[in-house]
């Protein structure tokens, strides 16, 4: 299991060439599928801000997050940023349950794990929803 | 039984969609007097200064009302504002001020809010009332505002509601207590109205 704020600032790096695309910025989350949706980067040397998908990954190392060569660069603007580290929780009777400290998930598949708020952990199962308000939680 | 809350205090709470999204803000509360229920909600726009909506949230979309927002299953579910006036028309601005009396003709206060219970029933369960004398015997202070349970019997017309007599001996300082004192009243109701075998 991973925690989001471990590979946050993470350089990413080619697999193949080396370049240095930019650092780990946030995650998006695939609500539907429970998996990290996308990883997006902080733009570094004039580079554009840009999001790699999961699967284009090709390993989450100590010190860097490996990424396939010639795997394709969104470098489109993503919709509506989710800045997922400190949104509110909010179970889906409306009650606040604290703010998300961190993501835990699996660094092979994708698979959110938990979400650690000041409150305790929420599995990761939980989800229903993350917009720009909220996140979203099954009353457990 | 779920948690209680005051109708005042629901304006300005955000409504949320199960996606996360905050569509708007709870303006008023429109309430369905003789079903003692909430009818819906009117809407203002989701920042603190945004003017009215030209939409509504029928209480039948509600997906719960909680603590901190209503929820809802999303923006499709906002209605007219006519799906939620018309119906709440016949009691909306008359129950906050109308007179409270005992179906054994004592005027016990006045409206100054309802009280409506979290979750998905939209229930009215009681009133916060300025007291008058009649209701606080022995009590030595002049007027207070107390809760008091509606029962089930509840009676509404334009200028005054007529509650039971014996709901008056169920009064609360403040929503903590009042959640037991409408439970206990609700249990001798149903005492009172199923015969013992």
């Amino acid at each position: 299991m991973t925690l989001f704020s471990e590979i946050r600032g993470l350089p990413v790096v080619t697999l193949g060439e080396a370049n240095e695309l930019g650092v780990v910025r946030s995650l998006t989350i695939d609500v539907v599928s429970g998996l990290v949706g996308q990883v997006r980067l902080s733009p570094t040397r004039g580079r554009k801000e840009m999001a790699i998908d999961w699967s284009a990954l090709h390993v989450i190392g100590p010190d860097a997050v490996l990424v396939r060569s010639g795997a394709v660069l969104d470098t489109a603007p993503p919709p509506a940023p989710v800045e997922i580290l400190g949104v509110r929780v909010l179970t889906e009777d409306g009650d606040e349950r604290g703010t998300v400290r961190d993501i835990a998930f699996d660094a092979v598949t994708g698979r959110v794990e938990k979400m650690c708020t000041a409150l305790g952990d929420i599995p990761g199962d939980r989800l229903v929803g993350l917009g720009d308000y909220a996140l979203v939680v099954r009353t457990g | 039984m779920s948690e209680l809350m005051s109708a005042r205090d629901l304006g300005g709470r955000p409504v949320v969609t199960l996606g996360g999204e905050a569509v708007a803000r709870v303006k008023d509360t429109v309430f369905d007097g003789p079903a003692g229920r909430v009818a819906g909600f009117t809407l203002n726009g989701r920042g603190l200064l945004a003017g009215p909506l030209k939409q509504s949230l029928p209480w039948s979309a509600v997906h719960s009302l909680g603590r901190d927002a209503v929820m809802i299953l999303s923006r499709g579910v906002l209605a007219e504002p006519a799906a939620v006036i018309a119906r709440g028309e016949a009691a909306h601005g008359r129950v906050l001020g109308a007179r409270v009396l005992t179906d054994g003709g004592t005027e016990v206060g006045t409206v100054l809010d309802l009280v409506v219970e979290a979750g998905i029933s939209g229930r009215v369960v009681g009133f916060r009332i300025a007291a008058r004398q009649s209701l606080e015997s022995g009590s030595k202070r002049r007027r207070r505002k107390v809760y008091v349970p509606r029962g089930e019997t509840l009676a509404v017309s334009g200028q005054a509601l007529v509650i039971p007599a014996d709901a008056t001996r169920f009064v609360a300082d403040d929503l903590a207590g009042f959640a037991a004192q409408v439970e206990a009243f609700r249990l001798r109701e149903a005492d009172r109205t199923e015969p013992t075998p």
